[in-house]
């Protein structure tokens, strides 16, 4: 696995910079409050940028099974509503997403998000099933968006912990959105999950090497 | 395996592998792959078969109404959407290298509705795509959406005009116009200072890239004395005024419409290219086929 921060790629970019975790609290507020970013809005482009991510990563031809399905596991806050975008951006682009969403947000902004992809007819699970073996078999891949840098990746509570436990185990590739859930913004989990993507939003965060850096949203934030 | 998959598909509980589930979900299990499978080949064998439907105004209408209130799509998100087709349509028809001025400099023209709108977010994404975008916004809604989507657009360096340049210095400067005036709702007469703005934008001989319907053009009818553009941008599906473009570059934009609205009203879309977001329509021979 490449640490591609220190790839030079031809003379005009410079290395990446890796940001903790107040920084993006800061970056957000201000992407907020200064410049006047709607929220709904940077999940549908952060959304919107994961499934593009994810079709250069995995695209449909490369996929083993015989339909391009995939597991697409929401967390309750703005990591899960990006989740969301991205499922609904996936069946557009003709994947077979299927979604799992425990513990729905409360707040209409991300309930929108679960219309419009109901709307698609995108199916919902009902619960994770423990037995990794169905996962591997249904599943190309899965995608996690279950925790965001906002949350404590320490105190990971039910039904994530369980589910995060099931997904240490899965055999197909993990994409994770942002930060690899379980793990915290500036330090590596020893025995947390391991994906074989990361889509890091607005800038990489500062997170244990050996991941490949998939893609730098940092475009479309100026 | 089917049976699996059509299990996590419809959300049923897992009690227990083997014969016994898949039998109980055997019905569940061609349902369940038809969901996926039956949109393809439908889409599929609409483009071989049908041409793409031409929006009347009021259908145009009702389909934005639908999104809206059925569809829970909100304004800004969709907006954001079709922004980034139109200005991904204009480096497809326009690329950097292609431009004959440097530095890559765009006149976008905002008009007081929704079209104005989707020419802001065209305008801040040609910004992070490289070109020069000026926007000209005479007339601002006083709604918050709006005044977010300029502060955006203010914040990235993009720099508002005051008044309209007249056509020889547009011609001198901007390698192309956005025009984002009118959109699918525009009715009756124009007013000020659009009229004037679309004089200029007849003398201008740089390329005009209309977002949805050439501004000034009836919806369905069209204008024969109207602004000719050189490219359209038809968002979510093409309006009738289209069959009257003769432009070099028709563009479909705003890939987000749900599979099972673009049934109902069986708008027979196209099948976009892998995850672009615009399609490039072939312009109108004599005989009117898409």
């Amino acid at each position: 696995m490449n640490h591609s921060s220190n790839e030079k790629e031809p003379e005009t970019i410079e290395p990446l910079r890796y940001i903790s975790k107040t920084e993006v609290a800061t970056i957000e507020t201000e992407l907020l409050r200064d410049y006047r970013f709607g929220q709904q809005q940077l999940i549908e482009i952060w959304g919107h940028a994961c499934a593009i991510a994810i079709t250069k990563a995995f695209p449909l031809s490369s996929l083993s099974k015989k339909q391009p399905t995939v597991l697409v596991v929401c967390g309750p806050e703005q990591n899960g509503s990006i989740g969301l975008v991205c499922a609904r951006h996936l069946r557009m682009f003709e994947y077979e997403p299927t979604i799992f969403y425990p513990k729905r947000s409360p707040q209409s902004l991300h309930q929108d998000f679960t219309v419009q992809c109901e709307k698609m007819d995108i199916p919902f699970l009902s619960y994770l099933p423990t037995e990794v073996q169905l996962l591997n078999d249904a599943y190309n891949l899965v995608i996690d968006a279950i925790l965001g840098p906002e949350t404590d990746h320490k105190e990971v509570k039910e039904p994530y912990a369980g589910m995060l436990v099931t997904l240490k185990q899965v055999k197909i590739p993990i994409v994770s959105v942002d930060v690899p859930s379980g793990w915290d913004v500036d330090e590596p989990a020893k025995d947390g999950i391991n994906p074989e993507v990361l889509i890091s939003l607005t800038a990489p965060k500062k997170l244990f090497c050996g991941i490949q850096l998939l893609t730098n949203l940092t475009r479309y934030f100026g | 395996m089917l049976g699996v998959r059509a299990l996590f598909g419809i959300g049923l509980l897992v009690t227990s592998r083997g014969g016994s589930v898949l039998t109980h979900t055997g019905a569940c299990a061609r349902i369940a792959s038809n969901i996926y499978s039956k949109d393809l080949t439908h889409r599929q064998a609409c483009t071989m078969a049908n041409t793409i439907k031409y929006l009347g105004q009021e259908e145009a209408q009702h389909i934005d109404e639908e999104l809206f209130n059925e569809y829970s799509f909100s304004v800004d998100q969709l907006m954001e959407l079709a922004g980034l087709s139109c200005a991904t349509a204009v480096t497809k028809g326009y690329p950097l290298q292609s431009l004959l001025k440097s530095p890559p400099r765009v006149l976008v023209i905002c008009g007081p509705g929704n079209n104005g709108g989707d020419g802001l977010v065209c305008a801040r994404h040609l910004r992070l795509f490289g070109y020069e975008p000026s926007v000209l916004y005479p007339k601002r809604p006083s709604k918050q959406l709006f005044l977010n989507l300029t502060t955006q657009c203010e914040k990235m360096d993009i720099s508002f005009l005051t008044e309209m340049p007249e056509a020889d210095v547009i011609d001198e400067v901007y390698n192309l116009v956005v025009d984002a005036i009118f959109g699918f709702s525009f009715k009756g007469a124009v007013r000020e200072p659009f009229g004037d703005i679309l004089s200029q934008l007849k003398k201008i001989t740089v390329p005009i890239a209309s977002v949805d319907i050439p501004s000034g053009w009836d919806v369905e009818n069209g204008c024969p004395d109207g602004i000719q553009p050189d490219m359209l941008i038809s968002l979510t599906a093409p309006k009738k005024a289209a069959n009257h473009f003769k432009g070099r570059y028709h563009f479909l934009g705003g890939r987000f419409v749900p599979p099972a609205l673009e049934q109902k009203y069986q708008l027979n879309l196209p099948q976009y290219p892998g995850t672009d977001c615009v399609y490039q329509l072939k312009c109108h021979c004599l005989c009117g086929w898409a």
